[in-house]
């Protein structure tokens, strides 16, 4: 009896064995409570995979099995002919619809017996024991379509031994571990479940195509967000006037400390705009900002693992005033024999080395109305932009591969070697290209920003190897 | 597209807090369906303008721009006036030198012109040389200085710099357009209340011939329609003046009748190139700023984000209602530990555990009973029932450590609890442990055990 238009999985099985787990990992919730206390789910909690309102297909949360023997017992009680057993079930539902003693095992059942497929959850890292028996029994006698989903909570491995004891109650039988998986291994999930029954094979398989879009929508978003950072901390101009009798001195290291904040909140800012377009508002972090194991945006070492090394700077800045030089060569033909391009690459050059540590300049302003205005930005610092684009690159690879399923909190590990994942020599000249015109905080074209957008989302992909 | 929108656009932006499913709504409505980017915000910013909280912001700018324009404008009418009146002051010793006239009224508005359609080319550049020159981009700092002690200047309105140099140039067509027609006006009323005779002079070597064929390509938007309105070769001879001496021809003052009817040829030039052209590079100016503003509209902070919103399909797989889940958080330590087990039992009992692994474990955890007896697993409830009759005294009962305590648990524990002196309830783990049990799990069963709350049960610590 199917009495809706989409196909509906019920996610059942012991409790503590993860069906939460899995289903905030399959509809990439992370809201849904999980809990190592069994008895967590109280009640079926429906999660429907909706494109603009339709929905697709619906997973359904359900509490585990708490008194199976006693349900199969009443099931044998009054069974009358086996190809009958699946309406034992619907009335054993019925009669003990109000029953408290059965309460999980009505909230369990009753989306079965409406239609729903069977996705039954076990833990592959402990052995498989016989008090199973009377909960796959269970879901046998309702006669809907089954899979069962072996989930390693554990590092030890039993699933060969539950494969053989699933394979004669379940149609067929996958592991998946929501803590890790990936997205083609939660594709590979919705195509066995669009494999249960052939009317529910096209929704589930458009909603593969539609988990795909989704998935690059996200990383579109991510690498807009992520371009607008580095705009708007590239260009970022902090004033301040000179309070009565201040010191420019004082007034100097004020600023500075100012500046400073504004571009560590552009950071937070973007990233929580990360986490909600991957559904990790709920992220519980140990510090309300992300500090990546303590490394401040501004510390040494933040730069010595982010950024660019001297060596690199240097190459950076002759390239980039080589560039600056050699439109000059172009504008007298060449008759400058080449040395607007030379003298470019060695002014830009060496700036670059001399200004590794300095941030941007501060500017006394003149006097208005007996007023001095202090001036900070926009960014010269030529490594900032490749730290801060590291960091917040850093950050979006974790959240973008962080299951839904974690609810302990998370501190980001550090990869020394994050930074050779993405920055090539060759993609260290494109960026230069774009992180000079924000440097000098002219708008850019519509068409420029776009350009840079689309290529912070070439190196998101390489980093989530959707290259 | 009127600045009005962008502003109520960047309002609108800035205090919208609408969610997903409001803005892919609004995008999936007729009213956005296949327009473009600048036209879906328009109409998304129509559709929520009952939010925008007074004074709006766009009605603030636009009144700041009004009055601005409108003092600079009644000055630069004003200016034309005394400009033109200056240039046609006429003594009666020597004529007028239209060549001046022509200068302000033909020349000037050319170059100009001219400059200001370079800086159009050039108007997404910040800084833009040719808009900065422009009284109009003067207008604005004024308004900006005297503005300063109120929440707005021109420096806190959030206009890109595309949208304020086309407002300078267009503003700068309009202040010059009323120049202008100052000057006309100034002319007409000058030529209708005195005699004026008009001559030319120049150093320039040129003669009347030339001079005459300077003229005729002048007047060529009008010598076809309105003949009279250009001077004829010998109007232009008979003009001729020059300063030397100071001594007006014989020939000049007997034909000084003539001499006025150049006033024709200066009003159709001002009309056309000082007011004409200026009217059509004000129209063009406008059509820039539109193009503008419309460019610059998904530039806007948030505009981007709100226009994936609304175009990209909304895919969600969240729960329309919240998920209940019992509050299981609270730490409920159990009371009732034993710290080691005792030697000895009246029964063992393993909930759900074979028979050889249950004497397995008494064996490691060196206890003897006088019985071991199975519970749960894959046994019936009946047989569960005369397990329990023949339980007595003190039981020892395994359970598994990594299964959680379940409600059929629960009630084989209530029974026993109620039958014996002690239970003590031991959580053991795999045989790849060696029996002994993770302390999550352990705590999961202690957490149960103190919910349960049944008398004569204890735990091993």
């Amino acid at each position: 009896m199917n009495r809706t238009d989409y196909p509906r999985f019920a996610v059942v099985g012991h409790p503590n064995k993860g069906k939460s787990s899995i289903v905030a990992s399959l509809a990439m919730d992370d809201a849904i409570a999980i809990s190592d206390t069994p008895g967590t789910t109280t009640r079926k909690a429906r999660y429907p995979l909706k494109v603009d309102g339709k929905t697709l297909y619906e997973l359904i949360d359900t509490p585990g099995f708490q008194r199976a023997r006693q349900v199969l017992a009443w099931l044998r009680e009054h069974e009358t002919d086996a190809s009958r057993r699946h309406e034992v079930v619907r009335k054993f539902v019925n009669t003990h619809k109000d029953d408290a003693r059965f309460h999980d095992e009505i909230e369990l059942l009753e989306p079965i017996m409406q239609g729903a497929g069977i996705i039954y959850v076990v833990d592959g890292s402990k052995p498989y024991g016989e008090e199973y028996e009377a909960e796959m029994e269970i879901l046998r006698w309702t006669g809907q379509p089954s899979m069962a989903l072996i989930n390693r909570i554990d590092e030890e491995d039993y699933t060969e031994d539950w494969k053989r004891a699933l394979g004669g109650y379940f149609q067929m039988i996958r592991t998946y571990d929501p803590m890790h998986a990936t997205l083609s291994q939660h594709l590979k999930i919705l195509e066995s479940m669009a494999q249960l029954r052939e009317e529910w094979t096209p929704q589930v398989k458009a909603s593969i195509a539609l988990f795909e879009r989704y998935h690059a929508m996200m990383r579109e978003r991510s690498a807009a967000a992520i371009a607008k950072l580095l705009y708007r901390a590239l260009s970022h101009v902090e004033r301040l006037t000179l309070k009565e009798g201040e010191a420019v001195e004082d007034a100097k290291k004020r600023i500075a400390s100012r500046y400073k904040q504004r571009l560590r909140s552009f950071e937070v800012e973007t990233q929580k705009r990360i986490e909600y377009i991957w559904n990790h508002q709920h992220l519980k972090k140990q510090q309300e900002q992300i500090r990546l194991e303590g490394l401040d945006l501004f510390s040494k070492e933040s730069a010595s693992v982010f950024g660019l090394t001297r060596k690199e700077l240097l190459v950076t800045g002759a390239s980039s005033g080589a560039v600056t030089g050699a439109g000059i060569d172009l504008a007298f033909a060449g008759h400058t024999f080449f040395a607007g391009g030379i003298i470019g690459a060695v002014v830009g050059g060496v700036g670059a080395y001399m200004a590794f540590n300095e941030l941007a300049d501060i500017q006394v302003l003149g006097r208005k109305i007996g007023r001095r205005t202090l001036q900070m930005g926009p960014m010269q610092n030529r490594n900032f932009p490749y730290i801060l684009l590291g960091r917040i690159l850093f950050h979006t690879t974790k959240v973008a591969q962080l299951s839904h399923a974690v609810r302990q909190s998370v501190n980001f590990e550090m990869d020394e070697r994050f930074r050779e994942r993405w920055l090539t020599d060759a993609r260290r000249k494109q960026l230069e290209k774009y992180h000079k015109q924000f440097r000098q905080a002219k708008r850019p074209d519509e068409k420029m920003l776009a350009e840079y957008e689309a290529l912070i989302l070439e190196i998101i992909d390489t980093l989530l190897g959707e290259a | 597209m009127q600045l009005k929108r962008y502003l109520d656009l960047y309002t609108l932006l800035q205090q919208d807090r609408s969610s997903r499913e409001e803005r892919r709504a609004f995008g999936l409505s007729e009213a956005v369906r296949g327009k473009d980017a600048a036209e879906q915000l328009c109409a998304w910013a129509e559709a929520h303008r009952t939010s925008l909280s007074r004074p709006l912001l766009s009605e603030q700018v636009e009144g700041v721009l009004y009055h601005a324009t409108l003092i600079f404008g009644i000055a630069a009418f004003l200016l034309g006036i005394v400009t033109a009146t200056g240039l046609l002051s006429y003594s009666g010793k020597e004529p007028v030198n239209l060549v001046y006239f022509l200068a302000v009224a033909v020349l000037f508005p050319l170059v100009t012109m001219v400059l200001a359609v370079i800086a159009m080319f050039r108007a997404n550049r910040a800084r833009n040389f040719l808009v900065h020159i422009s009284p109009a981009y003067w207008m604005t700092r004024i308004i900006g200085f005297f503005d300063r002690k109120g929440s707005l200047t021109f420096n806190t309105i959030p206009l890109n710099p595309l949208i304020l140099n086309w407002i300078i140039i267009k503003r700068s067509q309009l202040l010059a357009l009323l120049f202008a027609i100052g000057m006309l006006l100034a002319l007409l009323g000058v030529v209708a209340t005195r005699d004026i005779a008009f001559a030319w002079s120049t150093t320039l070597q040129i003669d009347a011939a030339q001079f005459h064929a300077f003229i005729e390509a002048l007047a060529f938007p009008w010598r076809g329609w309105l003949p009279s309105a250009v001077p004829s070769l010998a109007l232009v001879e008979q003009s001729h003046y020059f300063r030397l001496g100071g001594k007006l021809s014989e020939t000049m003052v007997s034909h000084a009748a003539m001499l006025g009817a150049w006033w024709k040829f200066l009003a159709m030039a001002t009309f056309v190139y000082a007011i004409l052209l200026r009217f059509g590079m004000y129209l063009l100016a406008g059509w820039g700023l539109s193009r503008a503003i419309r460019r610059s509209m998904p530039a806007l902070d948030g505009a981007d984000v709100l226009l994936r919103d609304m175009n990209e399909p909304l895919i969600t797989t969240h729960p329309d209602e919240k998920s209940v889940s019992s509050d299981m958080s609270q730490e409920r330590l159990y009371t009732r530990m034993d710290a080691k087990m005792a030697p000895s039992y009246d029964t063992v009992v393993g909930w759900a555990i074979p028979e050889e692994t249950l004497i397995s474990l008494c064996d490691t955890f060196s206890v003897t009973a006088a019985a071991c007896r199975e519970a749960g697993g894959n046994r019936t409830l009946e047989e569960d029932s005369h397990t329990l009759e023949t339980l007595r005294g003190t039981v020892l009962l395994f359970v598994k450590a990594w299964e959680p305590p379940t409600m059929d648990f629960a009630d084989f524990l209530k029974a026993v609890s109620q039958r014996v002196s002690k239970v003590v309830v031991v959580p053991v783990g795999t045989p790849k442990e060696g029996y002994v049990a993770d302390a999550r799990h352990k705590a999961v069963w202690e957490r149960k055990l103190a919910l349960l709350d049944y008398p004569n049960v204890w735990m091993l610590r």
